[in-house]
């Protein structure tokens, strides 16, 4: 279990982060998630050992973050730390040997961590002849070579296609099959949506909002209805809940769905009009994400 | 540590720009030098030139070699390797010895190639081999001792460029590698004191002459080793506001 206690960071008069305070069970992917600025890489680099002058603690399973915690977690960055001259496996060497494995075990955990991530045929080309999508889980093998147990994870998938996205995507849910602890910062709510089962919510500093993803939708996510058919207007939708206009139609939100839409049937038919499309519109953890820190701009 | 010195390692043999401005080019200046200042010159003012300009053009063109050092540094803060390698167990000044000790091996190589040439083109004397050796390694540790300072102090790379310029350029002209020392004014005579390719250039030319004064020996190696430790001292101290630049 990682707990996070009153963390706070400053960077001169700037506020990085405010007291911030997080449990993380044992075996559990963590999503992190926050607009620009919010603090999300300020925490991350706190837990990696990145950043040493701050205020709080950081126990891991009871011990206080330290050097030689340093061996239990595999960092993975945003951005693509590999040396592009170097083979993959060269690559991977590199890194294993920062953790002290060596001879025969470091050649074994190559050959198996270049299965993980896909890429033993191209384990002797440089990275420089990649795609972004190979870099990107060469990045996350080299995080792995030490097998940690804690798995900190900044945007893994930025700038990436969609194959390799899902190709990541199983290497996460087989790092929790495998008990590991995953902190995964994105933007991307529907991959944090799709893999994660806690979320924290990080803006200004602060946790706005922190739990299961599950309880968090349906704390914070208001159901909706997509409706669209000729002569259908903003005024009638807007008599079942707050509208607004959405590709052609009406996104009507309103905290009875089902009785909402028997209600828009009738009213279509007693008065003669086509309805297009009347459609559910599950909760997002997006629309929590908006709700929590609002939709403006912050840059 | 070794890791990080044998990737380094790896990617300077590969760096086909370090080979020309580490040897191809001071080579070319060394011909052109002699062949301008020995024009129209009897044979003793020729071979007085010479064994001046070999060992002050080995001695200015090393300390180029900060140039590579503050590009490698800059690329690892700016692409985020630096704070990688920190989340590793890694300790720093694992780290910065494992990216300063490659060029230590450059830059001895540099100067055995540079003093070969000026031997196998130019037949100067090579009177007192192990002492040559002995100064080139302490030199070696000098130059990169202060491009590893350098590196984690400025803040850009032109800046790195710009600095280098005036530590290699305007020590040569302060060092008496350019003209003899004796034809500068007094001042600059004083100022050269406090310059390591004054010393270097100094140990060099008596090494080849056969000349050397063991106390004489003693004072530059204790010279240049001691620059070449603050300049990892600095380092050391200066890392952590290195880190902190770091992007990721």
């Amino acid at each position: 279990m990682l707990t996070i206690t009153n963390m706070e960071k400053h960077y001169g008069k700037i506020a990085a982060l405010k007291e911030v305070s997080l449990t993380i069970p044992s075996g559990s992917c963590y999503g992190l998630v926050g607009p620009n600025g919010a603090g999300k890489s300020t925490l991350i680099k706190i837990l990696a050992s990145i950043i040493h002058d701050y205020k709080g603690e950081a126990l891991i399973n009871e011990i206080l973050l330290n050097h030689d915690l340093k061996e239990k977690i595999g960092y993975i960055p945003q951005d693509i730390c590999l040396e592009e001259d170097i083979s993959a496996i060269g690559n991977l060497h590199f890194f294993g040997k920062l953790y002290g494995i060596k001879g025969k075990q470091l050649l074994k955990r190559t050959q198996e961590v270049l299965r993980l991530v896909g890429l033993s045929e191209r384990s002797k080309d440089k990275v420089n002849t990649f795609s972004g999508g190979m870099k990107r889980r060469l990045n996350i093998g080299c995080a792995l070579m030490h097998q940690p147990d804690l798995i900190i994870m900044d945007e893994p998938t930025v700038g990436i296609d969609p194959q390799s996205r899902r190709y990541i995507f199983q290497m996460i849910e087989d790092f929790k099959n495998a008990g590991c602890t995953i902190i995964y910062a994105s933007h991307y709510m529907e991959e944090v949506e799709e893999l994660c089962d806690h979320v924290a919510f990080i803006d200004k500093g602060e946790i706005v909002e922190n739990g299961s993803v599950a309880e968090l939708l349906q704390k914070y996510a208001i159901p909706s209805i997509y409706i669209k058919g000729s002569n259908i207007t903003l005024e009638v939708v807007e008599k079942y809940g707050t509208a607004s206009t959405k590709k052609g139609g009406y996104l009507l939100q309103t905290n009875e769905p089902l009785q909402v839409m028997e209600n828009i049937i009738l009213y279509c038919r007693e008065n003669n009009i086509e309805l297009e499309r009347l459609e559910l519109v599950q909760p997002r953890l997006e629309d929590v994400f908006f709700t929590l820190t609002g939709s403006k701009l912050r840059d | 540590m070794n890791a990080i010195m044998i990737i380094e390692l790896k990617k300077h043999i590969q760096d086909k720009g370090l080979l020309f401005w580490m040897l191809i080019l001071p080579i070319i200046f060394t011909v052109l030098f002699i062949a301008m200042f020995t024009a129209n010159v009897d044979a003793a003012t020729k071979q007085q030139v010479i064994l001046s300009i070999v060992p002050g053009y080995v001695v200015m063109f090393v300390f180029f070699i900060m140039i590579s050092m503050v590009q490698v540094f800059i690329k690892d803060r700016d692409k985020g390797m630096t704070s990688r390698l920190a989340s590793t167990p890694i300790p720093p000044y694992f780290y910065l010895l494992g990216k300063w000790i490659p060029f230590m091996y450059i830059v001895l190589v540099q100067i055995i190639v540079l003093f070969l040439f000026g031997r196998l083109v130019y037949d100067v004397p090579l009177g007192q081999p192990f002492v040559l050796l002995i100064l080139s390694i302490c030199l070696t540790f000098t130059v990169t001792g202060i491009g590893l300072a350098m590196s984690v102090i400025v803040r850009t790379e032109n800046m790195g460029i710009a600095l280098t310029q005036i530590v290699a350029l305007g020590g040569a002209m302060l060092s008496g590698l350019w003209v003899p020392l004796e034809m500068m004014p007094d001042f600059m005579q004083t100022i050269s004191r406090f310059l390591p390719q004054y010393w270097a250039h100094q140990a060099f030319q008596d090494a080849m002459a056969g000349n050397t004064v063991f106390t004489e020996l003693l004072q530059t190696l204790l010279i240049l080793f001691g620059i070449g430790v603050a300049g990892f001292v600095i380092a050391i101290l200066r890392y952590p506001h290195f880190l902190k630049r770091s992007v990721n």
